[in-house]
């Protein structure tokens, strides 16, 4: 597991008040909504608001289906990595 | 766009009008596909259909289509295995897909006032789903007087909503007033803040049927200046906090609308910015001893009075202010949430005697549980650990209710703190969930015998100390005991030189874990300066050992 991977679950943990969860306990391909964690759409917001402020990115208004990076860990990192590089 | 009733909205096929968006659907194929259902319908004598379509053009056509032959409309507010058996009884059909039911066209026709039969689903205070009836002359009503208040505003402004049609809101505001007033509605419901701003900024003119969950959680990445085309913002679900309207109000250099109602009521009133509401025309409004709100309207049902559990003030004016809820429904993020079936479905559970929750606000609002856990919980949780527990009550819940009235937080105990009349006030609840969980113990009995202090400690189920340790066989650490020990000898002997200094003959016999009843003894051997402490569990040594005390230096 990559330190940013560490990094964004406990994000999660922490930003969607997820009691007795560990970073252990989310899989990097785990899908985080719907099914999976359980999350919901105001998750979704909420986490969306999370990541942008702790890593100082901005999720772009103008590409379509920019909500398929929040599908799991992994590709929220991966989406994290490219944004900060950019 | 000429206004056309919903009575009249298959009778004629009108080529110019459009009614969707993405894919465009216009009024001529609404109207066909619409009055092939109807045959369909017929053809299989259904009477009564659940409708559950995420697609509100989609939902247009099966609405329309189910009330060009009479077929009563129940539309649930969820699609749970639970809510589709409770439903099962009172409808002949589930319908979440209209590809399969087709036939040769009925005519068009202008739709009976009788045929109109709409159920809303809701959660009721007592626990038990609450069904709300609609006749066509409510609805009518309602999209009406928003046409006559809002209509010219929003021109011929595309409707792109938030919020799901299922509920009264999304259903009047995102699909009825559109259909009627023929303003393309967008079909899919749009949860996100950049898709709703690209969606948006396609258009020409746009119009936004949200929710508080969406507004206050805009960001600061979206193009403001250019969204400020937006013709209005319509707000309802819930509250919306002051500081989220007052953010619109400046980056969209207008006020967000406002609604305030219910699914039993329809709309009752509505603002643009902190002011009093305004109760919609024809709206008459009441108090209750209690100064609960009572409502009639030409959105219920003749000569009905609706009773609210919400407290207002009414103004000399007639505008009113609301003073929150005076029962046990809350909102999460605009889902109406029956407390007591909650704890009615965590109490049918073999490991809760007892359960109450509590909603808390952090970020985003969640539920959370305070339960007393029966003999069995107790043993789940000394053998399996803290999460099985919470997990295995988190998917029996699952079964009961949406996602996110699921409890994110938990607080066990042995039993809840009923005062001695038998009261438990929400605000010990809520108290209890916002308290983190317990690091020590409050002996239930202590009693002293020629120096020596003997008290009677249960070691409470949920200690904090037992996630780590371990978490799936929670032991109470020996560090915590001697830690109690010390602190408890503090409250009780005076004088205790205030430095620890070192332990002698520490020795942990018996392992101590959640729930158990210890006996503690307690000495001190002032000349020595050492602090005499042994647990015991019934006949069993648990453990003892000797603090050294000292007094401080210089």
């Amino acid at each position: 597991m990559s330190d940013l991977q560490l990094e964004i679950k406990n994000l999660i943990i922490d930003a969607l008040g997820l009691e007795d969860m560990s970073a252990d306990d989310i899989g990097a391909e785990q899908t985080l909504f719907g099914e999976g964690l359980g999350l919901d759409s105001v998750d979704a917001l909420e986490l969306g608001l999370a990541i942008q402020k702790r890593f100082g990115i901005k999720i772009d208004a103008e590409a379509k289906d920019t909500r398929k990076h929040f599908a799991n860990v992994a590709s929220l990192a991966a989406f994290v990595s490219a944004q900060k590089a950019a | 766009m000429t206004w056309l009733p919903i009575t009249d909205l298959l009778l004629k096929a009108q080529p110019e009008r459009q009614v969707a968006l993405e894919p465009v659907l216009h009024h001529p194929e609404l109207r066909e596909r619409a009055l092939r259902l109807a045959a369909a319908l017929q053809a299989r004598g259904v009477q009564r259909v659940a409708l559950y379509l995420e697609d509100a053009a989609e939902l247009a056509i099966a609405l329309l289509g189910a009330w060009r032959v009479g077929v009563q409309v129940l539309l649930p507010a969820d699609a749970q295995t639970q809510t589709r058996q409770r439903l099962s009884a009172q409808i002949d059909l589930w319908l979440d897909d209209l590809s399969e039911l087709d036939a040769e066209p009925l005519p068009g026709a202008r739709l009976l006032p009788e045929h109109c039969r709409l159920t809303l689903c809701t959660s009721g205070s007592s626990g038990e789903p609450k069904l709300i009836d609609k006749s066509l002359a409510q609805l009518a009503n309602e999209v009406e007087a928003l046409e006559r208040l809002w209509g010219q505003n929003l021109g011929q402004a595309s409707i792109l909503g938030s919020v799901a049609c299922q509920h009264i809101y999304g259903l009047l505001f995102r699909l009825l007033w559109p259909l009627c007033a023929g303003r393309p509605l967008y079909r899919r419901a749009v949860p996100f803040p950049e898709d709703l701003q690209r969606i948006s900024l396609d258009q020409g003119d746009f119009a936004w049927i949200a929710s508080p969950a969406l507004l206050k959680r805009m960001g600061d990445n979206l193009d403001w200046s250019a969204l400020s085309r937006v013709k209005q913002v319509f707000s309802s679900g819930g509250a919306l906090p002051g500081e989220a309207a007052e953010s619109l109000h400046e980056r969209l250099g207008q006020w967000p609308t406002e609604i305030y109602g219910s699914s039993e009521t329809g709309g009752i009133g509505w603002r643009q910015g902190d002011t009093a509401w305004q109760p919609f025309p024809g709206v008459e409004l009441s108090l209750d001893e209690t100064g609960a709100l009572r409502i009639a309207s030409p959105y219920l049902p003749a000569g009905h009075i609706e009773q609210s559990a919400d407290a207002a003030e009414i103004g000399t004016d007639g505008r009113f202010v609301l003073r929150g809820r005076l029962d046990r429904i809350v909102k999460l993020e605009e889902k109406r949430i029956s407390l007591p079936m909650l704890e009615q479905a965590l109490m049918s559970h073999d490991w809760v005697t007892d359960a109450r929750l509590g909603v808390i606000q952090e970020g985003r609002a969640f539920l959370g549980a305070v339960l007393a856990l029966s003999t069995n919980g107790v043993h789940v949780l000394r053998n399996q650990g803290r999460r099985s527990v919470t997990e295995t009550l988190r998917r029996h819940l699952a079964e009961h209710c949406e996602a996110i009235a699921l409890p994110r937080r938990w607080r066990l105990l042995l039993e809840l703190p009923y005062s001695s009349q038998g009261k438990l006030a929400q605000s010990q609840i809520d108290a209890l969930l916002a308290a983190p969980r317990p690091t020590r113990v409050e002996p239930f009995s202590r009693e002293e015998l020629d120096g020596e202090w003997l008290l009677q400690l249960q070691v409470p189920v949920d200690l904090a100390h037992f996630t780590g340790h371990f978490p799936q066989t929670p032991v109470l650490p020996g560090v915590v005991q001697v830690d109690w020990a010390q602190q408890l000898a503090r409250q009780l002997i005076a004088h205790l030189p205030p430095r620890f200094a070192g332990m002698e003959v520490l020795k942990f016999q018996q392992l101590v874990r959640p729930g158990d009843t210890l006996q503690l003894s307690l000495r001190f051997d002032a000349e020595r300066g050492k602090l005499y402490f042994a647990y015991r569990n019934g006949e069993a040594a648990c453990s003892s050992g000797r603090i050294l005390l000292e007094q401080a230096h210089g």
